[in-house]
């Protein structure tokens, strides 16, 4: 392959075959081109940007976090960032990571990007995108996760929202520190709406109490059938519209109330105090 | 709770007296915490920079610049649209020291623990998820009129233009773009797709971009600033197993600017427009935000693609020309379909537009087209063997 961009001097060349290539291809894009999440990855050990070497993989930790990288894209740069600091979150925990970058880019260039975002672990040199072609990367930034075993237990692909909170989400899963259904969750998270008609009953219950408070029963009162309104099975409702007529010692409107709402919630306080005064 | 104009308010325009002890009041409310800068958010879409130079620091486009001096006092208004309900019961003691709405006097608590007393469902947007809006969690007031607003949600504002008021550089993006997006002013504007107080995904986004977007753009009649129908996406993505990745991961945003954008179909970068164009890696730099710039640089590779006869390179063959050369929409198509790779099923062509079937067939050791734009031809790339495609 011609090479246009200047390589890093003295690097070893990588053997051809580096992985073992899974024989699925997913064309739903799910994973690697050529590793599917599931598959044993062989472990290379690849020349480092300081100049050592590193294996992409440690079998030694229960998570190795692997992300492939271009300097000059926009992404990488912000994944770089944003791993770098996840990077410190798992200081301690039995967390390894690696950044990949094609022997394309001059280690000036490499170089400083990595000191600016704080990573501390190792920066795989690619020499000739041996690596990349073996795995059969399509899309970068992409970061890929292998347990203890060296399995690929996740790979995800760069996205513009909420990038971070996923990678961070699958390592806790891979740690045993969250469960599946908390993974799912950072994943797939739910919409952030309020409660429709339960949070208008609950606002207008909130007021009616304070108003309950101050004596103003006409006023609690209103506010109490509107919650109504929006809950008619809203027991607090009922309970505090039935407290309100017990005080005021009209105990035919109080009882029918009362009873709804320990109907609906047997062990509602207000309502069983209530009943004491309209028995 | 709100509830349209009330008696108090009429007091307050009778009483000169009133409204300035209520102001007072007001301001020192405002007061309880200081305004602090706001924290900035995820960085926006920035150009490529030159090959081989390194990446420019992402910029916080969605940060507000802090400055909750333009939000506007917490004074009731002259002339509300919506009261709030503490306000009209006409008992200031429900919030501030003293009942007397001549002399309030001071709030009880902390302003965002009095307003979530009773918003519980609120406090747990506010408290309980990871993405937070500084406001929310400040000052209820930055946003809201305690008192009454002219807008529902006693809102000082109506959306977007108070959120303009600390999100300028959104402000920019929207106003300033070639390209307009009508949800920043339809319906809720900004409350369209972002919830204000707390969600659990960044930019503080009801849900993850895909759903959000679907919403509106499953529909057949969607027109564009031009006229043009847009597409049904509900249907498109239902038809078409094989999706894009961002497509996938519900990421729309990883190619579109939601506020605005110089680009066709709000592209965060440039897209060629035509199926042929001269080879300039500035026309792919959309494509290139994700996908390597050496597919189509580099004539021979066994590394970069899958689509090579050998070593020799069938991208850069197809699109590294300097004329006529194909552009990525002459053969994929951008969201999915329901080929490999997401190869197009045709090819429209000719002055008519006549659709020519590109007859891409995925094999066991690469690929081939059958008499399509050229005579069938096929590549073996030696790669993996292919599993069907899933439907």
């Amino acid at each position: 392959m011609k090479r246009r961009g200047p390589r890093l001097a003295g690097l070893p060349l990588l053997p051809a075959a580096i992985l073992v290539a899974a024989t699925l291809y997913s064309s739903t894009g799910q994973s690697f081109k050529h590793v599917a999440i599931g598959d044993t990855l062989k472990n290379p050990t690849l020349p480092t940007l300081d100049g050592k070497q590193a294996t992409l993989l440690r079998a030694d930790r229960k998570v190795s976090v692997f992300m492939f990288l271009r300097p000059d894209q926009e992404y990488s740069k912000y994944v770089l960032d944003e791993m770098a600091r996840c990077e410190h979150e798992f200081e301690g925990k039995s967390v390894a990571w690696v950044a990949i970058v094609s022997d394309y880019y001059p280690k000036t260039v490499v170089q400083p990007l990595v000191d600016e975002a704080g990573f501390k672990s190792p920066v795989l040199i690619d020499a000739g995108d041996t690596l990349y072609g073996d795995l059969g990367v399509i899309l970068q930034p992409v970061v890929g996760i292998a347990d203890g075993k060296l399995k690929l237990v996740a790979y995800q692909p760069f996205a513009k929202v909420n990038f971070c909170n996923v990678i961070r989400a699958r390592i806790l899963f891979q740690l045993g520190e969250i469960s599946q259904a908390e993974l799912d969750r950072a994943i797939n998270p739910p919409k952030a709406e309020l409660g429709g008609e339960n949070e208008v009953a609950q606002r207008n219950l909130r007021f009616a109490e304070m108003m309950y408070k101050s004596k103003k029963y006409d006023v609690a009162s209103e506010r109490l059938q509107k919650c109504l309104e929006h809950d008619p099975k809203h027991a607090p409702c009922h309970a505090l519209l039935g407290a309100i007529a017990a005080d005021q010692g009209q105990c035919d409107v109080a009882k029918p109330a009362l009873q709804k709402a320990l109907e609906l919630d047997p062990a509602n306080q207000v309502a069983l105090e209530a009943k004491k005064r309209c028995p | 709770m709100f509830v349209r104009q009330n008696r108090l308010a009429a007091i307050a325009r009778r009483s000169s007296l009133v409204v300035a002890v209520i102001l007072v009041a007001a301001i020192s409310l405002a007061a309880e915490k200081p305004k602090k800068a706001l924290a900035p958010a995820k960085p926006a879409a920035k150009a490529q920079p030159a090959k081989g130079q390194p990446a420019a620091k992402p910029q916080p486009a969605a940060a507000s610049t802090g400055d909750t001096s333009k939000l506007g006092s917490n004074a009731p208004v002259t002339n509300p649209a919506w009261s709030h309900a503490p306000f009209e019961s006409g008992d200031c003691s429900i919030c501030h020291v003293n009942k007397d709405p001549k002399n309030p006097g001071k709030l009880t608590m902390p302003v965002e623990e009095l307003c979530l007393g009773c918003h519980d469902q609120i406090a747990d947007l506010v408290k309980g998820h990871s993405a937070k809006h500084k406001p929310a969690q400040e000052n209820c007031v930055y946003c809201h009129n305690a008192h009454n607003a002219p807008e529902k949600k006693l809102l000082k504002q109506k959306p977007p233009a108070l959120c303009y008021g600390c999100h300028d550089k959104i402000q920019a993006e929207a106003t300033k773009g070639k390209v307009k997006h009508d949800a920043l002013t339809m319906g809720e504007g900004c409350a369209n797709c972002h919830n204000a107080h707390g969600s659990d995904v960044e930019h503080l986004l009801i849900s993850l971009p895909y759903d959000l977007c679907v919403n509106c753009h499953s529909k057949d009649d969607i027109p564009d600033h031009d006229g043009k129908k847009l597409t049904n996406f509900g249907k498109l993505l239902a038809e078409n197993p094989v999706k894009h990745e961002p497509v996938a991961g519900k990421d729309c945003s990883a190619c579109h600017t939601p506020h605005g954008s110089n680009n066709f179909r709000l592209l965060k970068e440039e897209y060629p427009a035509k199926f042929y164009s001269p080879y300039d890696p500035k026309n792919y730099a959309l494509c290139y935000s994700c996908h390597n710039d050496q597919i189509l640089a580099q004539p021979k590779t066994t590394t970069l693609t899958g689509f090579r006869d050998g070593d020799r390179n069938l991208h850069y063959v197809h699109v590294n020309k300097k004329s006529s050369g194909r552009t990525c929409r002459a053969c994929h198509e951008v969201h999915a379909s329901k080929q490999p790779h997401q190869i197009r099923d045709a090819v429209p062509f000719g002055p008519s537009s006549w659709l020519l079937k590109v007859n891409y067939k995925q094999l066991s050791d690469g690929g081939q087209c059958e008499k399509t734009c050229h005579a069938t031809k096929r590549y073996i790339n030696g790669e993996a063997k292919a599993a069907p495609v899933k439907k």
